[in-house]
């Protein structure tokens, strides 16, 4: 296992039948990370997870989490995770506080920590009021609260969460945003499997991309979006564009090419850097009148698409 | 927390998963309704005189009417109990949720075994007592009652092969509905078959035939209560040590092949997901 890594996944492999969900994927996350595993449909995201907390079987490969196989030794790898199933199906018989406490006896909490945490979680994710009630009444989203909940019941050191914020309403979806960036903040380690993009650009520190049962990227978020961007461009918004203006620019070192669009100047940089200071210095030198000068860095959803087709 | 704490853990959930399951409620309900009945049915018969043949003394009465009043009703609550026990989990998603946590498979599959197998013995007891009750209040009094608690827990060993076989096909078909219809056709082709080569047998086709006929699940599973009290209780029919002792490792052959290969399932294959 890697220094420092909390989990580690190494070349995983996983049939069904004879469709190779995964193929040989490997990436490891350390302490702290908030990770964020990214791909299309049917691109392998809930098996490796499945994998990952020893509910499926890999055909090679091997998961260690706390230098522990969930496969192999779940009592000493899963007690330290805290998982948050895709739509999670609970056990609708129960109430929440039922289920909670459950889920605590089943980590060996006692009596006294069951309740506390009990009370505390479900005035975490909002629930407070509906603890006492069947979670067969609960809607979509507070199954999805409660989920989480659940995943925090043992005061976890990894939390692996797959598409936790689903289902859930816009305030919601913010709140438990900025939950899982305090839990970072503590040190926890966040695996997050998700479909949106923005989140994952706003709370994640790491992300890997799934492709075809293929890991395309495993990196720092940074990274990823230095990786497939092609080129960076500083867009200048003029009142009026001169040729004097266009042509001082060419001449720059760090430019490699100016494109006019209207009274839009896009210029584009040889180097991956902010040259927005250089760039206003030249146009005010060029007696230009500048109305807006933005920095064109690639979206998070640019980087996916472009990694989801190879990299071009 | 030990391997036992966690077993334990699932015991208590499989109590509480099954109790809120209307049907076994429901199963429970019936049973006991179904006991009583035959009370008041054997009570009404000793009403035409002070003995019955083949039925014994009246009072030995309560053997009887325990033995007959749950010989088919606590088979089929041995079924129905277990059908449901590992399946429901994959049907309603369930499993996931459990196994994701520090227990073991095996730990997951004992809990769940016991659980639904004491919660079983729990019915016996009640409808078991509900019978002698009866048997005191209708006919008079009774004796022998000191053997009750043995015939309690023949009763109970006795659903072992039945209990074993329906949680075996819950986990290896994974669904509750396919467990129970093959546990019930089992249990009703053995009872046909069996009886039909007990039949043979009587007719002087040889010894094989009676082997035959007591080898399979349903001899065992429905005769082991009454050739236990046929030992204990002189006169109330005929002794059999030896078929006593055929019949209760019959028993414990069958609960152990079922449990194993129930057990091997589910170590070594993944944890299917949401099928209902």
């Amino acid at each position: 296992m890697a220094s420092g890594s909390v989990l580690n996944v190494s070349n995983l492999t996983k049939f069904y039948g004879d469709f190779k969900a995964l193929d040989s994927i490997s990436f490891s996350v350390d302490k702290g990370w908030v990770y964020g595993y990214l791909g299309p449909n049917g691109a392998g995201k809930t098996t490796t997870i499945r994998t990952m907390l020893g509910l499926l079987k890999p055909d090679q490969g091997k998961v260690q989490i706390a230098n522990a196989d969930p496969s192999n030794d779940p009592i000493h790898a899963l007690r330290l995770v805290g998982y948050a199933p895709e739509l999670p199906t609970l056990q609708t018989f129960f109430t929440g506080e039922q289920l909670l406490d459950l889920m605590g006896k089943m980590f060996g909490l006692s009596i006294q920590n069951r309740q506390e945490k009990t009370k505390q979680l479900l005035d975490l994710v909002g629930l407070a009021s509906w603890g006492n009630k069947k979670i067969g009444t609960y809607s979509k989203g507070m199954v999805q609260r409660l989920s989480v909940a659940l995943a925090l019941i043992n005061d976890p050191l990894v939390m692996i969460m797959d598409e936790p914020t689903i289902g859930m309403d816009p305030e919601a979806t913010a709140q438990f945003r900025n939950l899982f960036t305090n839990l970072s903040k503590e040190g926890k380690t966040i695996f997050i499997s998700s479909h949106l993009l923005d989140e994952v650009q706003r709370i994640c520190t790491h992300v890997g991309m799934i492709n075809k049962g293929k890991i395309v990227f495993s990196g720092p978020i940074e990274q990823v979006l230095d990786t497939f961007t092609q080129q960076w461009v500083v867009e200048a918004e003029l009142q009026n564009v001169t040729e004097s203006i266009v042509s001082s620019l060419k001449k720059l070192d760090f430019v490699d090419d100016v494109k006019v669009e209207g009274n839009k100047l896009m210029i584009q940089l040889k180097e991956k850097k902010d040259f927005r200071g250089e760039v206003s210095s030249e146009i005010f030198k060029q007696k230009g009148v500048l109305l807006s000068l933005n920095l064109q860095k690639i979206t998070l959803e640019d980087a996916y698409l472009r990694a989801l087709k190879g990299g071009q | 927390m030990g391997a036992l704490g966690r077993v334990a853990v699932i015991i208590g959930y499989e109590w509480r998963r099954a109790i809120a399951k209307k049907k076994i409620l429901a199963l429970i309900i019936l049973a006991v309704l179904f006991q009583a009945l035959v009370m008041i049915a054997l009570s009404r018969l000793l009403s035409y005189g002070s003995s019955l043949p083949g039925f014994g003394t009246p009072s030995l009465f309560w053997i009887f009417g325990v033995l007959e009043g749950q010989g088919l009703f606590v088979q089929l609550i041995a079924i129905i109990t277990a059908g449901g026990s590992m399946s429901e989990e994959y049907e309603h998603g369930t499993a996931d949720i459990l196994l994701s946590k520090p227990i073991t498979r095996l730990e997951y599959l004992f809990g769940k075994f016991l659980g639904g197998f004491f919660l079983l013995a729990m019915v016996e007891a009640l409808t078991t007592v509900v019978g002698i009750v009866l048997s005191l209040l209708l006919i008079g009094a009774q004796n022998s009652l000191e053997f009750a608690p043995l015939m309690f827990l023949a009763i109970v060993y006795s659903t072992l092969i039945f209990f074993s076989l329906s949680f075996m096909c819950s986990e290896v078909f994974r669904g509750s509905t396919i467990a129970m219809i093959i546990a019930f056709g089992v249990f009703i082709a053995s009872s046909v078959i069996s009886s039909i080569f007990g039949v043979l047998y009587n007719f002087g086709g040889g010894s094989a035939y009676l082997y035959l006929s007591r080898g399979l699940p349903t001899w065992a599973a429905t005769n082991f209560p009454s050739l236990l009290m046929d030992q204990l209780i002189i006169g109330f029919g005929t002794t059999d040590t030896n078929a006593l002792v055929q019949a209760s490792i019959i028993i414990v052959v069958y609960a152990i092949i079922f449990f194993l290969i129930a057990a091997y399932r589910l170590v070594n294959s993944d944890v299917s997901k949401k099928t209902g």
